[in-house]
């Protein structure tokens, strides 16, 4: 694991975000769904969001994403741009996977939407290749997404997203729609990818076990608007394994705590309400 | 690795069924035992209305009409108009449709007229073009086009305006541009609806066109229609009569064959709508 700075220089920074806040208008007036936040994300990174339902993690992912704008006091850096609609190289992966994915396209025509201007012929054949190899989906390039299991299908949304190279991987709940034992395979197989691209990933869950499993640091949100209840460090070594890893004394005591703080987040908004 | 089994068994692709598998042979021959049956009625004499021939007369009409060369003519210039005014239609129905469909501001201002003039049955319209082109082959083009506009317009507005958000963030998170998200991810979202508004405004071309033969233009199959049944030759009319229903058979089959042919995935994605 590499050595982390205590100080780190923006340059080294996918996002920092300074008074983060949003705003939507409803038919009562602005309704204020995140609470101004502070916090940055390294490059290379796992960050794992966790909180309850309302908290805004959701919409703290689509700011990141540049779908949803922040107020306009918000200071949101993606690589040290202000971010305005999606930045450069940050994909979204969906947890609904069945109404992101294009049902009329193959699988290999899906990964290849993001690619078609820029790359043609062998070039884009080779791509998407190579990135339905990263996900263990080759030979099924040329079916219907309809036509596989929903982990599957959610292996061709991650695939699409990779093959865009991307620096940072937004992804709301993707496993959150899947059973147990396809959710703990696509665990691997997102901390086997992280490894072999490098790339910074923002994983919000609602599975606390999940957020320390694949996590370097877990946020925690919580209350209405949301705010940053707590972030642990997480200092568990990689590379992870579902039962190794899961029997350390350190994940319990990390998984503890972060159920602590859901806790604790639940119970605020019972006050706040 | 159970799920690689799974997805085996449900992958088991459904047998391609050849044309002449899909035709509906029972049908058809439903549609000969009629056919003796009224040459029968006809021969025995046990029905009998003196303007509605046998069958074996119409044939005989239409062996006149083809050696005229009446017929083709006819079949020719009724085909024509209604597939080009139907393809022009089509080019402005898709265009409006999708700018009416993702501009707000475009709809707004837009949408009461679009609702108050489609309501208009289109054949209302047949006399007002007549006064304005004469009776020619252009008033005919512009009341087709006219009429089958309104369907591919209107579906392919309900069709865009209908897509799910989740598409929308793809677009966006992929930086599509607008030209790509409509062609890469509007129009095919929206194609099962835009299909059934090409299916409708092809037929609704079709009727115009007869419509303004009847009334107005001297051409077609429509006018050959009213001229043989000014003349008191029920067979030679039946056998316009029955040229029309065939001409709409046809050109229905040719579009689902491009439909089939160019649009692969939007094909299997109906058929799968199809079975569950």
């Amino acid at each position: 694991m590499p050595q982390r700075p205590e100080l780190t220089a923006v340059g080294d920074l996918a996002f920092s975000c300074r008074s983060l806040s949003v705003e939507v208008s409803t038919k009562s007036g602005p309704k204020r769904l995140l609470a101004p936040l502070d916090f940055s994300v390294k490059k290379g990174e796992i960050l794992s969001i966790i909180g309850t339902s309302g908290a805004g993690k959701t919409t703290l992912l689509r700011v990141l994403g540049g779908l949803v704008p922040p107020m306009p006091d918000s200071e949101v850096l993606a690589a040290g741009v202000p971010i305005q609609g999606p930045p450069d190289r940050v994909l979204m992966v969906f947890q609904d996977y069945a109404s992101s994915l294009l049902p009329w396209r193959t699988i290999r025509k899906n990964v290849a939407l993001g690619l078609e201007t820029q790359y043609h012929g062998e070039e884009l054949r080779d791509r998407v290749d190579a990135a339905l190899d990263l996900v263990g989906l080759k030979a099924r390039g040329d079916e219907y997404p309809w036509r596989l299991s929903g982990g599957m299908q959610q292996r061709v949304q991650i695939a699409r997203a990779l093959a865009m190279e991307p620096a940072v991987l937004l992804m709301d709940e993707p496993f959150g729609a899947l059973d147990a034992i396809t959710k703990s395979s696509l665990q691997d197989e997102l901390l086997k990818v992280h490894e072999q691209t490098g790339a910074t990933i923002i994983f919000i869950t609602h599975d606390v076990e999940e957020a320390v499993y694949l996590g370097d640091r877990v946020l925690a949100l919580g209350g209405v608007p949301g705010k940053i209840i707590e972030v642990l460090d997480v200092d568990l070594p990689r590379p992870r394994s579902q039962i190794m890893t899961k029997e350390m004394p350190e994940f319990l005591r990390l998984r503890h705590r972060a159920y602590e703080s859901v806790v604790e987040a639940e119970l605020r908004l019972r006050t706040d309400q | 690795m159970s799920e690689t089994m799974a997805i085996h068994l449900a992958r088991t692709p459904a047998k391609k069924k050849r044309w002449y598998a899909r035709w509906n042979w029972t049908g058809a021959a439903t549609t000969l035992v009629l056919l003796i049956l009224w040459q029968l009625c006809d021969q025995l004499g046990l029905i009998h209305f003196a303007y509605i021939p046998s069958p074996l007369q119409i044939v005989g009409g239409a062996v006149q009409l083809l050696q005229e060369g009446a017929l083709q003519a006819a079949v020719a210039h009724t085909a024509t108009v209604a597939v080009i005014g139907w393809a022009i239609a089509t080019l402005i129905g898709l265009i409006l449709g999708t700018i009416m469909g993702l501009s707000k501001t475009v709809w707004t201002w837009t949408a009461a007229s679009v609702e108050v003039l489609r309501s208009f049955p289109s054949i209302t319209f047949v006399p007002l073009a007549v006064l304005l082109f004469g009776f020619s082959s252009s008033m005919e083009l512009v009341v087709v086009i006219y009429a089958a506009a309104w369907p591919v317009l209107v579906n392919t507005l309900e069709g865009v305006r209908t897509i799910s958000p989740g598409l929308r963030d793809v677009a966006r998170t992929f930086h599509l541009s607008v030209w790509r998200n409509i062609r890469s991810i509007v129009l095919p979202a929206a194609a099962s609806k835009i299909i059934v508004g090409l299916r409708l405004g092809l037929n609704l071309a079709l009727i115009l066109a007869l419509a303004a033969e009847v009334i107005g233009n001297p051409e077609g199959l429509g006018y050959g229609l009213t001229v043989e049944q000014q003349a008191l030759q029920p067979a030679r009319m039946f056998v316009y009569f029955i040229s029309v229903g065939v001409l709409g058979i046809i050109l229905n089959a040719i579009l689902q064959l491009i439909v089939w042919w160019t649009l692969p995935g939007i094909t299997a994605l109906a058929e799968r709508g199809r079975k569950s």
